[in-house]
């Protein structure tokens, strides 16, 4: 991407209180300011309620790379013995059992790596860049944003004091 | 496990957590530096002794048929079973949702996928050529053929290779939003190296979201995981013919095994970390007790597991079985056999002790004890059957060698290097996670 | 021979022809060679017509290895000699050659080989010179010899003996023809009782009851291989029953572990034995004695019991059977039994085989096997040598300052010779001490013939270029003989070549043959010209007696020494032979070193263990070698293998083990040495030396690897389990019958799953089986697999590390007593051959995880060297443990130049790194497989088969296309006694063993 992004104008409050972060929010929430950016250091219950995060659709990567996986394993395992058959001890040449292993294995492997894909794809997908920071949201902060024309920045700065930030701050384009 | 579900007890603050985490990757005590150039002479000496096995042949090592596996897979599967507890604590203490996991996860992580990193090279070190061990990858080549997947080798390499992939990235995955936290903290090149291994970490809702999600998944599949490569791996004796192999009981008394065997790395590695790293008020002798407890239940699956060999081969009333395990316990190796049955089943019974469960050193030597019993377990399952099995006429004893110590002297090396450059380099401890057990302070006083 | 019209002959139709008359390789000229020819790829200045890169060419000979006179197949592959294979058409051997024989190879390709003529010089040491220069030396020594000329030859009788013969009474001198194993006393014997100065031939095939009173008749005794051949024949289980051998011997060996009763009698007790057991003919079982009567007057078991320590009643019961069994055979005058009153034994015996009507029967008279002037031959040289008679002493083909005995002083003696020449292809120990080496050709490099019996003309012919320049020792005496003139100005012929084919045109003309060159070629092609041995009617001469004297012994020790002749290193001469020290003994299964045999009870007493080396002393001199602990021995006698202990005779022999003659006290003026004479004492050491021994566990723990059955229940037609519930003892059934019938099902439904690809449709079925019955475990199949599949030899320090590469491994097991027990007892061995059993249900080849196992389209268990990463697990998962793997780069240290220039192009020499095993010699499969294509023709039966089976002399071996119902290994499968090993793990093995049929009396 070319250069630094735009940097997205704005309100970012920080919290030392996880309820005062939780009252913050619904009370945006309310008022409307529904794309919110909250940060915290760890995954916290309390603010995904106060969010309604939807559960994340990464179940279903996980889901298609499994079954990806396990058919891979059975058409390579099957064809590879009859495009050439060789015996061995007496068996079968397309034996099944003896494959089930590899099935497993590969249903597990794929699975695994296609959640991972699909994490790193949805992240990618609904970050916006040019978003205020602070190195103590990975500490014991929690911030939030709230993407805002100047006017509007005052209001939402009264807001956040009452909900009990121990800062705030504005991002102006 | 409702036995190991009781509430940790940290009374600090989220930014205590942080500080402490972050100092353990300051500056490394002359101690630490002089027993990490241990690991490295160690692995050079394995090194060393490689290079002349593949210059000669494998003849150097004590080889002596009808015995024609020793103590190379010996070690390869002591370090596959190492990685077990690894992935149990991780991924299925976390389906379990036992806050116990926590404080100990990461170091255990770490231990999985450096012990799987060193069992991994064992099957080239062991074969022929080891130069040709590509050949057992199904890949498309001008010899028109492809691997037998019938083999259980094979079954290996793919269990291996996935499980390998699979902790690595698990264990990659839960040091993201850790790595943003160091990353946040420090300054200089090492900012940049955090930096980029953070990956544009901020802790936003929208990646939590996806985040833990996908997490709770790695885990879920990680899990079968773990019941699974040992299982394989099981099977490469189980589905021989070898008398005292071939045993319908192997793949649950092998994972077993690796779970003990691993718990008792992780209790080997983690106090003195501990110490070293001056963890003691975030992995407490609540963790012990707990991990004590896992051990003392897998301890008592063995000890059942041994007995059942045994009966099972006086019961079958076949000569071959009968041989074998009398020879396991009389033999020419009985003090390998004996050492194997005290280490694992007997010591373990200590456990029923909460004085030795809770004190460290007693736990550290007892997982010394661990150590040494499970790998005398492979030894012998593997020595001492091949050493008599159909045909008396081609019996004969094994007499392992330099090569065969040198090899297994490496290995150690090995894994210690790449734990110890782990462990001062990133949060050994999961800094997001013990957050998450901390309740963050309230306006309106903690309900 | 009898069993000839059974079953076809070995050789094909194709095989005959290409055994060739004219030898384009071998008649280059002599002159000019030159070692970098050996580098050479076809190394023939002419390409010959009968030479086609590729393509083997076989030529007909004669082995030389001892005085037998086998008749060989020498296999050729551009102009190079790869495997000596035995000439079905030659009435010795039929086809058949001991390992000693195909080891001959290694004495061609030996590294130990002298490159060239030598002179000792001032110094001391040896320089080379040139062929005139060698020539010219000797001529100048005999020139001015003045007729005081000896030579020592241990060359078989033949035109070669004749012209050495002529050529040293021309010069005034005399021949001594001495190989050191010439049984004196047999002839000797023979002589006293029949008036006939003759080895005679015996006839096993016939014998319904064998006797051996010491005669190691399988090892070194006379012809091993026709023994064998006729002792398979009789004692091998064969319509319905079989002859019983029991063996009288202070020590066990390969002939004892092969009787069905083997006694360990006193040291010297034969004679006593032998006349009782005639004496019980005559005088309660109706024999006539004839003009022996007197002699056997006062022979009563009661005293033969007395000095031979066997109880009365077995005397006697032996008697009653050998009157019973019409013809019988009884022999006598092994090595290991040539005691000061050989004779003696030997004169009693040819009382018993007299008085028991075998004489004309069993004992051929007439045949005159060849023999040597013995020991009192060298002896009367030795008084020569004393007197100064001697000015110029000629050595060829013997080597007697190693074989005589130290106490015989005959290298003193030798030593005041003027001028000593040896024509010896070794530096071994005479050559050593000489003064002009003119190293000959072997064998095979030559023209020569042989006549090892009356009626027996074998010819040899040069079968590919010297490896050395040599000269062949006939054209050195030819050569000579043109320099120094004179008295020998007569012998005119340009070369021996020339020379052999005048002598051949007399002998056509005594044969009564008007074309001399159709004789020739017919017998350059046939290996000889073969007639029926004139019959001679022998009788015992007026006043022919034998009386027991016990033998002397010396020294006070408290054991009986008895050396014993190993059946590779025979005299001594195998020593040199990689083949021959790492092929486990037959008897110990020891390899690469001396050792000393123990009774377990004696090593109780003296408390001693495997290993242990102790020192054994005579009033002559000790030894030390490391015991090893054996129950086929008197608990007073203690044995040593004959033929270690060389200080010279090149690199692989040098310093190996010790020389069991070292303890012997010989004087000089003896007729034969007496080689158990010896009385020692041990005395231990505390050092240990680990036995390089392939010998695992010898028991079989019941696990029925080696079956057997007594001859009354083979008769019957029982099968192996039958045959054990009749004696009341039942195998446990490992399935019920429904369970069979599940399994049969299973198995179908599997098979069907399997016909895919190649695997569709018909194909032969590869197939062995190995008759126990015949088998004598003397391991010539291993030696032949050795030679055939160009198997490494992997020296001492691997063998104690258990890695031999054997591909086919004779297993020994012992039933009855413990073998280690304090407590001694009977024991029986059985012997098992174990090659790769190439499973149906391979537990092999599953387990490979690159397909280097693998099952071929014919039922073979197929290894895949170059796909083969060495993860072992195949062999880790092969029951029968037939598997061998690469351990070193064994095949950059296994063939020293020129020994690799044996190996058999058909087949990979494997490298590091790699697992292989018996292949069913799968060169030879695809190699008769092509040959019937291109004359688009089927295979036929019996038209190819594997080394070993080629090679036993016991014919136990038979290989062959199981789905042929036709085949003879697809009837001799369906034999009642046959069963597979470890039937119950369901591998399905295309080996189907034959149970040992044993033929004793209890009680």
């Amino acid at each position: 991407m070319a250069g630094r992004p735009r940097i997205v104008p704005g309100v970012l409050a920080s919290f030392e209180q996880i309820d005062a972060a939780t009252d913050a929010i619904k009370a945006l929430r309310a008022g409307g300011h529904k794309d919110l950016v909250v940060y915290c250091s760890h995954p916290n219950h309390e603010l995904e309620e106060a969010l309604e995060t939807p559960v994340s659709p990464v179940r279903l990567f996980t889901l298609i790379g499994g079954l990806t996986g396990v058919t891979a394993a059975t058409g390579m395992t099957v064809w590879m013995n009859l495009d050439w058959p060789t015996l061995v001890g007496g068996k079968a040449i397309a034996a099944i059992p003896a494959f089930v292993a590899i099935m497993f294995e590969l249903t597990v492997l794929i699975g695994a790596l296609a959640s991972v894909v699909g994490v790193i794809f949805l992240v990618m997908l609904g970050t916006r860049r040019g978003i205020m920071y602070d190195p103590r949201f990975s500490d014991d902060r929690i911030g939030v944003f709230v993407p805002a024309a100047a006017d509007g920045a005052l209001a939402l700065e009264r807001l956040f004091r009452d909900a009990g930030a121990v800062e705030v701050r504005h991002a102006a384009a | 496990m409702a036995v190991l579900a009781q509430e940790p007890v940290i009374n600090q603050t989220h930014a205590d957590v942080t500080r402490d985490v972050v100092a353990t990757l300051g500056k490394p005590s002359t101690g630490y530096v002089l027993l990490f150039f241990g690991a490295v002479g160690l692995f050079l000496v394995g090194a060393l002794t490689l290079l002349i096995l593949i210059k000669d042949g494998l003849g150097h090592a004590g080889y002596q048929p009808p015995v024609f596996w020793s103590v190379y897979i010996t070690t390869f599967v002591f370090w596959i079973g190492i990685g077990h507890a690894g992935t149990l604590i991780s991924a299925i203490l976390y389906l379990f949702r036992s806050p116990w996991r926590t404080a100990v996860y990461r170091s255990t992580e770490v231990m999985t996928v450096f012990a799987v990193m060193t069992a991994a090279l064992f099957p080239i070190i062991h074969i022929g050529r080891q130069w040709l061990f590509y050949w057992l990858l199904p890949y498309p080549n001008q010899r028109y053929l492809w691997p037998n997947f019938k083999s259980p080798l094979l079954w290996d390499v793919c269990a291996i290779t996935t499980y390998f992939t699979v902790s690595a990235t698990f264990l990659v995955y839960g040091l993201v939003p850790d790595v943003a936290a160091v990353r946040d903290r420090v300054g200089g090149w090492r900012k940049l190296l955090y930096k980029f291994a953070s990956a544009g970490w901020s802790g936003t809702n929208n990646q939590w979201r996806h985040y833990s999600r996908a997490y709770l998944y790695l885990a879920a599949l990680a899990t079968p995981l773990v019941l699974s490569v040992h299982s394989v791996v099981s099977w490469d004796f189980a589905s021989a013919l070898v008398p005292g192999w071939h045993g319908t009981i192997f793949a649950p008394y092998f994972v077993a095994g690796a779970i003990y065997s691993g718990i008792g790395m992780v209790l080997t590695l983690v106090i003195p970390l501990r110490r070293a790293l001056k963890l003691e008020h975030m992995i407490t002798e609540y963790h012990f007790d707990n991990l004590a407890k896992l051990t003392l239940l897998t301890g008592s699956i063995l000890f059942y597991a041994y007995g059942m060999e045994y009966f099972i081969s006086w019961y079958s009333g076949n000569t071959f079985e009968q041989t074998t395990f009398w020879r396991r316990a009389f033999g020419p190796y009985w003090w390998a056999g004996w050492s194997m049955i005290i280490c694992n089943a007997f010591v373990s019974q200590l456990f029923w002790f909460r004085k030795i469960r809770v004190n460290p050193t007693a736990l550290f030597v007892i997982s010394i004890f661990i150590n040494i019993g499970m790998w005398f377990e492979r030894f012998v399952i593997i020595v001492s059957s091949l050493q008599n099995d159909y045909l008396p006429w081609a019996w004969d004893q094994l007499n392992p060698t330099w090569a065969d110590w040198g090899i297994l002297a490496g290995s150690f090396g090995w894994f210690g290097m790449w734990f110890m450059l782990f462990a001062r380099t990133f949060p050994i401890v999961a800094i997001q996670e013990i957050k998450e057990m901390i309740p963050l302070p309230r306006k309106r006083g903690a309900h | 021979m009898a069993d000839e019209d059974k079953t076809p002959s070995t050789i094909d139709r194709r095989r005959f022809l290409t055994v060739l008359g004219v030898s384009g390789a071998g008649a280059a000229v002599l002159s000019g060679c030159s070692t970098d020819r050996v580098q050479k790829l076809i190394p023939y200045l002419v390409q010959s017509e009968d030479q086609i890169p590729g393509v083997a060419t076989w030529y007909a000979s004669t082995c030389t290895e001892c005085a037998a006179g086998c008749g060989l197949h020498v296999k050729t592959r551009e102009g190079r000699a790869i495997k000596l294979e035995g000439n079905p058409e030659h009435p010795v051997n039929r086809g058949k050659l001991c390992s000693r024989g195909q080891a001959a190879l290694q004495g061609l390709y030996n590294p130990g080989r002298l490159k060239g003529p030598m002179a000792r010089t001032a110094a001391g040491g040896f320089q080379d010179i040139t062929w005139d220069d060698a020539i010219q030396r000797l001529s100048t020594k005999l020139a001015a010899a003045g007729g005081k000329v000896a030579v020592i030859s241990g060359a078989g009788r033949g035109t070669f003996s004749d012209l050495l013969a002529e050529w040293t009474a021309a010069l005034g001198g005399r021949v001594v023809r001495y190989q050191p194993f010439d049984h004196e006393p047999l002839r000797a014997a023979n002589k006293a009782v029949f008036g006939r100065d003759e080895l005679p031939a015996h006839d096993f095939a016939k014998a319904q009851y064998i006797l051996s009173f010491g005669a190691d008749f399988l090892e070194t005794w006379l012809a091993p291989v026709e023994n064998q051949r006729g002792f398979a024949q009789s004692h091998g289980f064969h319509d319905g029953r079989m002859a019983r051998h029991v063996a009288f011997a202070p020590r066990m060996s390969l002939t004892g572990q092969n009787a069905d009763e083997w006694h360990a009698i006193r040291p010297g007790s034969e004679a006593a034995l032998a006349l009782a057991l005639a004496n019980l003919l005559v005088t309660e079982h109706g024999a006539a004695a004839g003009p022996l009567a007197a002699s056997l007057a006062g022979a009563t078991p009661e005293a033969a019991a007395k000095e031979s320590g066997l109880p009365v009643e077995t005397i006697r019961r032996i008697a009653k059977e050998l009157a019973a069994a019409r013809p019988s055979l009884a022999v006598a005058g092994g090595i290991g039994s040539q005691h000061r009153g050989a004779v003696e034994a030997c004169a009693a015996v040819a009382i018993l085989n007299w008085v028991a009507g075998n004489i004309g029967q069993t004992v051929l008279f007439g045949a005159d096997l060849d023999t040597g002037d013995g020991a009192a031959g060298v002896d009367a040289l030795g008084s020569a040598l004393d007197a100064g008679q001697v000015a110029v002493l000629l050595v060829h083909e013997a080597n007697p300052l190693y074989a005589l005995p130290a106490s015989v002083g005959f290298a003193a003696r030798f030593g005041k010779a003027g001028f000593k020449v040896s024509t010896s292809l070794y530096l071994d120990e005479t050559a050593a001490q000489c003064d002009l080496l003119l190293p000959g050709h072997h064998a095979l490099e030559r023209w020569d013939d042989a006549r090892p019996r009356a009626g027996v003309t074998g010819l040899m012919q040069p079968v590919m270029e010297p490896v050395f320049p040599t000269m062949a020792t006939g054209d050195v005496l030819l050569k000579t003989a043109q320099k120094v003139g004179g008295p020998l100005a007569g012998f005119t012929a340009p070369t021996y070549e020339a020379h052999l084919k005048a002598r051949w045109a007399d002998f056509a003309k005594a044969q009564g043959q008007a074309d001399a060159e159709s004789l020739w070629r017919g017998a350059l092609q046939r290996g000889g010209v073969y007639s029926e041995r004139p019959a001679v009617e022998a009788k015992p001469v007026a006043g022919a007696t034998a009386a027991y004297t016990a033998p002397a012994f010396d020294g006070p020790g408290e054991f009986y020494f008895v050396p014993h002749a190993s059946s590779f290193l025979y005299d001594g001469r195998g020593t040199n032979k990689p083949w021959l020290l790492e092929n486990p003994d037959p008897v110990t299964k020891i390899t690469w070193h001396s050792w000393v045999e123990v009774h377990p009870t004696t090593a109780a007493r003296i408390d001693v263990r495997n290993g242990e080396i102790l020192r054994l002393t005579s009033p002559q001199g000790t030894i030390e070698a490391p015991v090893y602990i054996y129950p086929g021995l008197r608990p007073d006698v203690l044995s040593v293998p004959l033929g270690f202990g060389h200080t010279a005779y090149g690199s692989y022999a040098r310093g190996r083990g010790v020389n069991a003659l070292d303890l012997l006290a010989v004087k000089p003026g003896q007729p034969f040495v007496p080689y158990l004479s010896a009385r020692v004492s041990v005395e231990k050491t505390g050092r240990y030396q680990k036995l390089a021994s392939t010998e695992g566990n010898p028991r079989q723990l019941g696990r029925g690897i080696a079956e057997a059955m007594p001859v009354a229940l083979a008769a019957k037609g029982l099968s192996v389990k039958e045959a054990a519930a009749a004696e009341g003892h039942p195998e446990a059934e490992v399935n019920t019958e429904r369970e069979l019938e599940a399994l049969k099902g299973w198995a179908a439904e599997v098979q069907a799953r399997t016909r895919k690809g190649d695997y569709a449709g018909e194909h032969p079925q590869w197939g062995m089986t190995i008759d126990l019955a015949k088998c004598t475990g003397c391991s010539a199949c291993v030696t032949a697999c050795y030679a055939e599949n160009n198997i490494p030899t992997v020296g001492e320090d691997e063998i104690h590390r258990g890695r031999e590469m054997t591909w086919m491994r004779i297993e020994r097991y012992w039933e009855g007593a413990d073998p280690a027990s304090p407590k001694g007892g009977a024991v029986e061995a059985r012997f098992v051959p174990m090659p790769c059993q190439h499973c149906a249900n391979a537990p092999c080849e599953p387990v490979c995880p690159v397909y280097a196992a693998y099952h071929t389209v014919d039922g073979l268990n197929g290894q895949i060297y170059n796909r083969c990463v060495g993860t072992r697990y195949c062999a880790n998962n092969c029951p029968y443990k037939v598997r061998y793997f690469n351990w070193y780069k064994y095949n950059e240290h296994a063939w020293p130049e020129p020994l690799n220039l044996q190996l058999n192009p058909d087949v990979t020499v494997r490298a590091r790194g790699v697992m292989e095993k018996c292949t069913f010699c799968i060169q030879r499969i695809r190699g008769a497989q092509h040959h019937a294509r291109l004359e688009g023709r089927p295979l036929k039966d019996g038209e190819f088969t594997t080394a070993c089976a080629q090679a036993c002399p016991s014919d136990a071996i038979l290989f062959g296309d199981l789905h042929d119902p036709e085949s003879r290994v697809h009837q001799s499968s369906q034999d009642h006694r046959g069963y597979h090993v470890l039937e119950e793990i369901n591998t399905r093995p295309a080996i189907t063993y034959l149970a040992k049929v044993t033929s004793r009396t209890e009680a």
